[in-house]
C-alpha cells in the first residue's frame, strides 16, 4: 500500500518548506487579527519546525526521522535559515533542533481552570525572520524544491514519499505554477508521489478553510489554484485527519486557507502515538 | 504445577538494545530451562516511541505493578484493583524523575526546549499484568494493547485484551506517567482469568508480536508451534533471526518485539 513506508532514522523522509518573501507579504491577512502576511508564515514555519521536533524528541536528542529544507522566495530562491543553519538546504532535524537562530520568551494565554485565560510565558524557537520584498517567483521556487527532492529520492528511493509544504499568499510574478508544482508531485518513492501542500495567507475576509475536497467555497482565483495544486491527503493521514475532528473525504486536499497547518505534522506516523485517555 | 518461563526481546530494526522501550519482568527470577512450582507473575509493557522517557517508564511499570502483584495477587481481580497499582507506579515516577532531572543537571545536560512539552505531558506505555497462582487458575489485567495467549491442546483458548489482529492500531489505549484518574484508568483497563491444566502454554506479547500471533490464527496456522520452540531454545539471537525473518516477509511490524513463554507443559 501507498504512503505506508516507516519513517524512521535508517529510512528518513524530507520535508521542504517554501516561504513566499515576496513585497505583497508586507499586507495584512484578513480576519479579526490583522497581521502581516510575512509574519504570519514566519511564525508558521518556526512552530512546525518545533512541532516536528519535539515529536521527534528523544532523551538522548532530538531523532533524524527528517531532513528538513527552508527555502525562501522572493528577491532571490534559497535558504532561508537564519543563524548557524544560514545557507543549507536539506538539514539533518537533530541539527535544526539544536541550532535556532535564536529562543525568544513569548506571552500566550492559557486556560486557568475556572474558565478564564492566564497568561504564561513559553519558550518560542526561532529558525527564520519575516522577509518581504520583490516579486514572488513561486515557479522558480517550486522547481527548487522540485531538484531536492529529486536528489533526495536518488539516495532514498524507499522513504515515506518527500512532502513539499508551501507557504504562501498565492500571488506568483513569474507565471503560472501549476506545472512546477506537477513537477514535483511527478517524483516519487517506491512508496508512492512526492506530496504537496499549500497554506494560502490571504487579505481576504472569507472564512478560514482547512483540508478542503473541493475548490468551490474557496474565495478567489489564487485560492483555487493553490487548491488544484494540492495532493490529495493519503488514507492513513486523512484517517488520523478524521480522528482529530476534521471533516475528510476522498478527495480532502493537503491545503489550507488563513488557517493552522502545523497540525499537519501530527498526521505522520512515527511509531506509537501518545495519546491520552478518554 | 511446574511451569518453565523464559522471556525473549529485539529493538525494532534500527535501534540498539538500550532503544527499545519494552520492558518485561517475571517473579521468581529463574533461568528457562529451570521449573518453579510455586505462583508466577509477569508484566509486559511497551512504551509509546512518540513519547519521552518511554524506556524507564516501561521499566518502572512492570517493576512497580510485579511488587504490587508478589504482594496482593488480588489487584487483578478487578480493573479498580488494577488503577491503584497503577497509582503507585504514578507515585514512583514522580520520584525517579526529580533524580533524572537533577541528574542531568549534574551531568550537564539540562533539559533541552524540545524536550520540555514531552517532559510536561509525561511518558506512556501499555501494561498487561499476569499472575498463575498455585491452585489451577490465571489471573490478568491489561491496559493497551500488550497481549496474553493462552493454548490447550494445540488451539488458542484465550486472547487478552485483544483478540483480533485488525484491533491492533498504532493508537493503543496508553498509561500516562502523569494521570492519577484511577477512574479513568479503571474504565479503559480490562480484566481476565481462567483456569490452567498441565500442558498449557501461556505467551505474553507486545504488539508487533500479538499481531504476528493473532493474523497466524485467522489463517489457521498455530503460531505458538515456533514460539515454543524459540522459547526451548531460549537464544535471543536465535529470536532476533527469527524476528527478522518475519519483518522481511512483511509479515510483522518492524517494532520491539517481547515474548514471555509460560510453559506448563
Amino acid at each position: 500500500m501507498a504512503y505506508s513506508a516507516e519513517i524512521s532514522r535508517v529510512n528518513p523522509t524530507c520535508f521542504v518548506f517554501l516561504v513566499d518573501q515576496s513585497a505583497s507579504m508586507n499586507d495584512p491577512i484578513g480576519g479579526d487579527t490583522p497581521q502581516r502576511k510575512a509574519d504570519v508564515v514566519a511564525d508558521a514555519i518556526n512552530r512546525l519546525l518545533t512541532e516536528l521536533s519535539v515529536k521527534c524528541a528523544k532523551e538522548e536528542g532530538v531523532r533524524d526521522y527528517f531532513h528538513v529544507a527552508v527555502i525562501g522566495y522572493g528577491a532571490s530562491v534559497g535558504s532561508a535559515y537564519a543563524g548557524v543553519l544560514a545557507g543549507r538546504d536539506l538539514v539533518p532535524l537533530s541539527e535544526v533542533a539544536d541550532n535556532p537562530a535564536r529562543v525568544e520568551e513569548r506571552v500566550k494565554k492559557v486556560p486557568d481552570g475556572a474558565g478564564g485565560l492566564v497568561e504564561t510565558t513559553t519558550r518560542f524557537p526561532v529558525w527564520m525572520d519575516p522577509v518581504a520584498n520583490a516579486g514572488t517567483p513561486m515557479g522558480r521556487a517550486l522547481q527548487y524544491a522540485e531538484s531536492l527532492v529529486s536528489k533526495w529520492l536518488v539516495d532514498h528511493p524507499g522513504c515515506f514519499p518527500p512532502i513539499v509544504l508551501n507557504l504562501t499568499d498565492g500571488e506568483a510574478t513569474d507565471g503560472d505554477p501549476d506545472a512546477a508544482a506537477a513537477g514535483i508531485r511527478a517524483h516519487a518513492s517506491a512508496d508512492g508521489a512526492a506530496l504537496l501542500f499549500n497554506l494560502h495567507v490571504s487579505a481576504g475576509t472569507a472564512d478560514p478553510v482547512t483540508f478542503p475536497d473541493t475548490e468551490t467555497n474557496l474565495p478567489d482565483a489564487y485560492a483555487k489554484t493553490l487548491f488544484g495544486m494540492s495532493s490529495v491527503l493519503p488514507t492513513d493521514m486523512r484517517s488520523y485527519a478524521a480522528t482529530q475532528g476534521f471533516s475528510v473525504s476522498d478527495a480532502t486536499r493537503g491545503f489550507v486557507y488563513n488557517a493552522d497547518i502545523a497540525s499537519i505534522v501530527q498526521f505522520l506516523d512515527i511509531g506509537t502515538r501518545a495519546t491520552d485517555l478518554r | 504445577m511446574w511451569a518453565y518461563v523464559s522471556t525473549l526481546s529485539v529493538p525494532k530494526d534500527g535501534a540498539t538494545a538500550e532503544e527499545c522501550e519494552d520492558a518485561a519482568v517475571v517473579v521468581p527470577e529463574i533461568p528457562s530451562d529451570e521449573p518453579t512450582d510455586g505462583p508466577v507473575s509477569v508484566a509486559v509493557a511497551d512504551g509509546a516511541s512518540e513519547s519521552l522517557l518511554a524506556r524507564p517508564w516501561a521499566r518502572l511499570l512492570v517493576d512497580s505493578t510485579v511488587e504490587a502483584v508478589r504482594a496482593k495477587p488480588e489487584v487483578l481481580h478487578s480493573e479498580a484493583g488494577f488503577a491503584r497499582v497503577v497509582l503507585g507506579a504514578v507515585d514512583d515516577w514522580d520520584v525517579w524523575l526529580a533524580d533524572y532531572v537533577a541528574e542531568r543537571e549534574r551531568d550537564d545536560r539540562p533539559i533541552k526546549w524540545y524536550e520540555q512539552p514531552g517532559l510536561e505531558r509525561g511518558a506512556y506505555a501499555t501494561l498487561l499484568a499476569f499472575h498463575l497462582t498455585d491452585v489451577g487458575l490465571w489471573h490478568a489485567a491489561a491496559l493497551g494493547d500488550s497481549c496474553l495467549f493462552q493454548v490447550r491442546a494445540d488451539s488458542l483458548l484465550r486472547a487478552f485484551p485483544v483478540e483480533t489482529a485488525v484491533a491492533l492500531g498504532t493508537s493503543p489505549a496508553l498509561l500516562n506517567s502523569r494521570n492519577r484518574d484511577d477512574g479513568l484508568i479503571a474504565s479503559n483497563a480490562g480484566v481476565a482469568g481462567g483456569d490452567y491444566e498441565e500442558g498449557d502454554q501461556f505467551f505474553l506479547g507486545t504488539d508487533a508480536l500479538a499481531h504476528w500471533f493473532l493474523t497466524e490464527v485467522e489463517q489457521d496456522d498455530c503460531p505458538w508451534e515456533v514460539l515454543r520452540d524459540l522459547s526451548a531454545a531460549g537464544s535471543v539471537e536465535d529470536f532476533a533471526k527469527w524476528v527478522a525473518v518475519e519483518r522481511a516477509g512483511g509479515r510483522m511490524k518492524n517494532d520491539d518485539v517481547t515474548l514471555v513463554h509460560v510453559d506448563l507443559g
